[in-house]
Parts: C-alpha cells; sequence; structure tokens
C-alpha cells in the first residue's frame, strides 16, 4: 500500500485510527424494546416538529388521554431518544397559541420514523395473531 | 405556590437531568398548571406529577450506572486512538431499595420544608447545600433540603488534582497548540477566581469543567467525563472473548451493510452502510457487496445512518471508485508530532466501479468515519453528495485517566485533507445538492438517471469516433 510519513517517528503500515464516539453506541440497547412513552413521542411528531408540551398533548390525545406523560417521563424519554438520535432538536421558537416564551422543538429523524415503523408493524403482527386467536369478542375489527 | 412546590420538587433529580431539562420541566407544568385549573384538574395534575417524580427520579440515578454497564467493549488495533468505558456490576437490589426509600423520605421532608421557604430563586442559580447556605445565609432551611448527589463527594484536594490534570492533558495532547494553551489558561483562571469551589457533585463538577474549556475552545469534543466507578490506572487490551464478540456482531449485522441492491427499473447500485466497521474483520463482505454492484452504471452510498468506525474501511470501499492509488487523508497527531497519509488500496483486479457517477447521502446522523468518507471523495470531486450537512465531528480522541473517577477526553488527532488542508470538524460536510435527508435517495436516483440519459446521447452521437475499448 502506498504510504509516505511525513515526519514523526510513527512506522506504522497500516492506518488504522479509528474514528470514534463510543457514547453514539449506548443508547440503542436502552431503547430495545422500545418503551412505550418513547414510541407514542416518536408517533406524536411523525406529522411535524413539536415541543415538550405539544408532545404531551399530542400524545395524550392520541391514546383517548390515556397516556399524560409526567415532565420527568417526556424529558427522560427525550434525552434517550435524542442520544439515540431518533429525534433530534431543531430551534427554539414562539407558539404564539402558548404565549411569548420560547419553546425547544423536536423533529422526528429518518432513523426515528424507521423505528416507529419497525414497532407499529410488530404491533400489527401482535394484533393479527390475536384477531386469529380470536381474543377480541364480538365483530371487532 | 404549585409552581415553587415543582421546582423544589426537581431538584431531586440529578444534576446531569437538572441542568438539561429543568427549565422544560417547569415549563410543561406551568402551561398544564394554566390549562387545566379548577380543583380536579389541579388534583390531577398533582397526582401525574407525584407519580411521574416516584417513577423517574430513581430511573434517572440509575440511568448513570446503566450506561455504563451497556457501554460496548471497544475493540481495539495495536496505536488506535480508543475510549475505554469498564464495566462494572449493576447496582445491587438493595441498594435501589435503600435509594427509593431515601427518595421517598425526601419527598416528605420537601413538603415539610417548603412552607418555609420565603424566597424563589431560579433554578439555574441553584447549586449545592454549600453554595445554597453561602448565598443565601439567612434562610437556613433551604440549606437543609436534600440535593441530588451522585456517589462521590469532591473535597478541595480532589478538585484541585482533577483541575491540574485536565490541564496537564490539555497541554500535552490536544491537537492544536495555541488552543490548548488557551484553554489551560482559562482553566487556571477560573480555578484562581475560586469558580470551582464548593462543588461537591463529580458529575456536575465534570460538567463545570467541560463548560470551561469548550467555551474557550469552542471545541465540544474537549470534556471531562466522571465516572462513578473506579477506573483501573491501565485499560486492559481488548480480551480474546471481546474480539469474538465484535465479529460475532459484525457477522450477524452483516458488517452493517443493510442493503446492497439495483434500485428497480435501473441500473444503479444502492449500498446502504451504518457503519465502517474493521477490514481485519469485514474485508471479505464489503468486498463481496462491491463485487455485486460491479456492473452497475452509477452507484448511491446511503451514508444517512452511519455511526462512523474505522479509516481502514473508508480506504477499502474509497478503492474500488479509483483506477490508481489515490491519497484520501491526513491523520496529524500532536503529541506524537507524526502525520499519516492515508490512501486507497491498489486497483481491484476486474472492478468496474472506477469510473461510475458516485453519489453519497447523507444527513445530520452521519458521523466521523462516513464524514471522512464523504469529505474526501467530495474534495477529490469523486462523488455528488446529496442530502443534508452532517454531524461535524472531524477529531479523533483519547480519554486520559486522571484519578479513580474522573477521565479526560481530549481530542489528539486530526483528520486534515490534502487538497483542503483542513476538515469538517464543528461544521459538518455541506452536500453539493441540498434535499431533505429523507428525499435523498430519490434525489440522487433522479441525478443518476438525469447523467445516464446525457452520457448515453453523448456516446450515441461520438459512435461512429470512438474507438473500441480492448477487453
Amino acid at each position: 500500500m502506498p504510504k509516505k510519513l511525513l515526519h514523526g517517528a510513527n512506522k506504522r503500515l497500516i492506518v488504522d485510527y479509528r474514528y470514534i464516539d463510543y457514547r453514539l453506541t449506548m443508547p440503542k440497547k436502552i431503547l430495545d424494546p422500545l418503551p412505550s412513552a418513547a414510541f407514542q413521542i416518536l408517533i406524536s411528531l411523525a406529522e411535524e416538529d413539536l415541543h415538550g408540551y405539544a408532545i404531551m398533548r399530542q400524545v395524550a390525545a392520541q391514546t383517548d388521554g390515556h397516556m399524560r406523560l409526567g415532565p420527568g417521563t417526556l424529558y427522560s424519554s427525550i434525552r434517550t431518544l435524542l442520544e439515540a438520535k431518533f429525534i433530534q432538536e431543531v430551534d427554539l421558537r414562539e407558539d404564539i397559541k402558548l404565549g411569548h416564551e420560547r419553546r425547544r422543538y423536536y423533529r422526528l429523524t429518518s432513523a426515528g420514523r424507521k423505528l416507529a415503523r419497525a414497532e407499529a408493524e410488530r404491533l400489527g403482527d401482535l394484533l393479527r395473531v390475536a384477531r386469529a386467536r380470536k381474543i377480541f369478542r364480538g365483530d371487532y375489527v | 405556590m404549585s409552581e415553587k412546590i415543582y421546582a423544589l420538587l426537581l431538584r431531586l433529580y440529578p444534576a446531569h437531568f437538572r441542568k438539561a431539562y429543568a427549565e422544560e420541566a417547569l415549563q410543561l407544568f406551568r402551561d398544564r398548571a394554566r390549562d387545566e385549573s379548577g380543583f380536579f384538574p389541579t388534583l390531577r395534575l398533582w397526582m401525574d406529577v407525584l407519580a411521574d417524580l416516584a417513577f423517574t427520579v430513581p430511573r434517572e440515578y440509575f440511568r448513570v450506572q446503566r450506561a455504563i454497564v451497556t457501554a460496548p467493549a471497544p475493540h481495539r488495533s495495536h496505536g488506535m486512538p480508543a475510549f475505554f468505558v469498564l464495566e462494572n456490576e449493576s447496582p445491587r437490589f438493595e441498594a435501589l431499595l435503600f435509594g427509593g426509600v431515601l427518595s421517598l423520605l425526601a419527598l416528605g421532608a420537601i413538603f415539610v420544608l417548603s412552607g418555609q421557604v420565603g424566597i424563589y430563586r431560579p433554578l439555574s442559580a441553584w447549586g449545592s447545600p454549600s453554595q445554597t447556605a453561602r448565598l443565601n445565609p439567612q434562610n437556613a432551611a433551604s440549606a437543609m433540603i436534600p440535593v441530588a448527589h451522585d456517589d462521590a463527594n469532591l473535597d478541595a484536594a480532589e478538585r484541585q488534582r482533577v483541575i491540574d490534570g485536565a490541564i496537564a492533558n490539555v497541554n500535552k495532547f490536544y491537537v492544536d497548540a495555541e488552543v490548548a494553551q488557551k484553554t489551560a489558561d482559562a482553566l487556571l483562571a477560573h480555578k484562581n477566581s475560586g469558580d470551582d469551589d464548593g462543588e461537591m457533585d463529580g458529575a456536575a463538577f465534570a460538567d463545570l469543567l467541560t463548560r470551561q474549556m469548550k467555551e474557550a475552545s469552542q471545541d465540544a469534543h474537549l470534556e471531562m467525563i466522571y465516572n462513578a466507578v473506579k477506573t483501573p490506572e491501565n485499560p486492559p487490551e481488548p480480551t480474546p472473548e471481546e474480539v469474538a464478540r465484535y465479529r460475532t456482531d459484525m457477522e450477524c449485522r452483516n458488517c452493517t451493510f443493510e442493503k446492497v441492491e439495483i434500485l428497480p427499473h435501473t441500473n444503479i447500485g444502492y449500498l446502504k452502510l451504518n457503519a465502517f466497521p474493521d477490514t481485519a474483520i469485514c474485508q471479505s463482505r464489503a468486498a463481496a457487496a462491491m463485487q455485486r454492484l460491479n456492473d452497475v452504471d452509477a452507484i448511491i452510498f446511503d451514508l444517512r445512518d452511519n455511526r462512523g468506525g474505522y479509516a481502514n474501511m473508508v480506504a477499502l470501499l474509497a478503492t474500488y471508485l479509483f483506477d490508481r492509488p489515490t491519497h484520501l487523508n491526513d491523520f496529524y497527531n500532536r503529541s506524537e508530532n507524526s502525520t499519516e497519509e492515508s490512501w486507497t488500496l491498489p486497483p481491484v483486479p476486474g472492478n468496474r466501479l472506477a469510473d461510475k457517477p458516485v453519489f453519497v447521502l447523507t444527513s445530520p446522523t452521519t458521523f466521523s468515519a462516513a464524514e471522512g468518507f464523504s469529505y474526501d471523495l467530495k474534495m477529490l470531486k469523486r462523488a455528488t453528495l446529496v442530502g443534508e450537512t452532517t454531524s461535524g465531528r472531524g477529531h479523533m480522541g483519547e480519554g486520559h485517566r486522571i484519578d479513580d473517577h474522573f477521565i479526560i477526553r481530549v481530542p489528539g488527532v486530526r483528520a486534515v485533507n490534502p487538497i483542503s488542508k483542513t476538515n469538517w470538524d464543528g461544521t459538518g460536510v455541506e452536500p453539493d445538492v441540498k434535499v431533505k435527508a429523507g428525499d435523498a435517495v430519490e434525489t440522487a436516483k433522479k441525478l443518476a438517471e438525469s447523467h445516464l440519459r446525457k452520457y448515453h446521447l453523448h456516446n450515441e452521437a461520438d459512435e461512429s469516433k470512438t474507438e473500441p475499448i480492448p477487453p
């Protein structure tokens, strides 16, 4: 392999530097399996960027009010999803419906969308099995 | 009043959580309190908040340990800069139970004490108990409020040792001597002016020094890391089991070659690669992937989810795109005062991709080695980059142990492109064609098709003049 050393006494034959950021590889295991709060947050961001409170409201709406994310759960999940690059922070801006405070908005990344889709498919498969096993009563579809 | 109580309750969270999200959590509480007025909605809000605290406070403390436990054992080749995050046992059940009981006691104490707190100060002004007492001596009650601590309490001697260690390591290893000096001076100035005094919490102290170093150097990769578990003096070399685990992991994931295919109804190759694994393990799979696409008319490398890896894989894949050994990049190591050149390998016999159009898809989650691959090809005008600007990690760092609990990460090696004489650190690699990362495949496909149409038209026009290429 052509190789020149400009200066210094390093005489290795192969350039084997590893570009490294060990933190990047950690959170994946934390999100496996995907907690339902994290899944709901990903779903809530599917159509538009939202700030924390809007995510909370959207999650409450999409679960018919069954899941009201507290601040600790919400921001703990957001942090994990950010570290795993499933969502990203976009900017600070006002939400005119809520006053003049500037709020941090979050956006779904392509990896996050893919993860949400995979989880939805998994749940869809589960639903199909449950239906096949006649777990539902009556004519539920 | 409710907001003040919630602000106090937020102090139960560990420092790393408070620093990142306390203000936003408070804002969310404010929003809910405003929108959910009345007796029952307020009651429901408090039930939610207390349940949330009970679940998430212990989890946030546990999170620090868990992150350490689940950190992968890095595979290291000789001389390769790497960080070792050492595994340790998970906290025992008794310890978790004790932590839970302590949290409940603290919660009760907060309720009792909150009635006595007269002056509200914003969260960002809060520090450790000793700081609280010093800042607000007339209010002894606030000093008694339990504050979230990590495992170790720092004394002055350890703070001194860590700061001195940081200064020495930055001066010795940081990739830019001038910035190193400036950063070391800033650390010293903060120390002398007493900015570091009184910080008892290990993680918060590490964060404080990181902020000081970042402010002086403008380099987000320079950081102090606090490790609650004791760090051994000499990081061990990876064991054969760890190497075997890396090999198995890579084999299970097809060396992160997620897709190697020809796009439907075209002759455009599409290769989605999610890391640049070590060629010592993955050379044959990489060669097989490139061989499979050997007859395409254009090739798309999808690096939008690529988390980086080894320079040797960058060079190996780039080899297929050139008909001669090509200088890709240099690695400058300041402490060794050495520069190593990274070149592509000699051409692969039978390879037909060397003159085919190349497209590289990028996104904000394209990291380090993937950025190197994109940047090098862009500088050599060998590829068209499509997508969004990459994350901007162009330095490679090593962890240097300062004492049992503190490690400083110092970028000591810098990629230097031989054409631009610089790299993408901090700025990211800008694509040639800027589109949303989600639209990059479609855009690159259209660009490739358009390029190929023009190429075929041109060839048809010149066909009579063209000499046949000997086999």
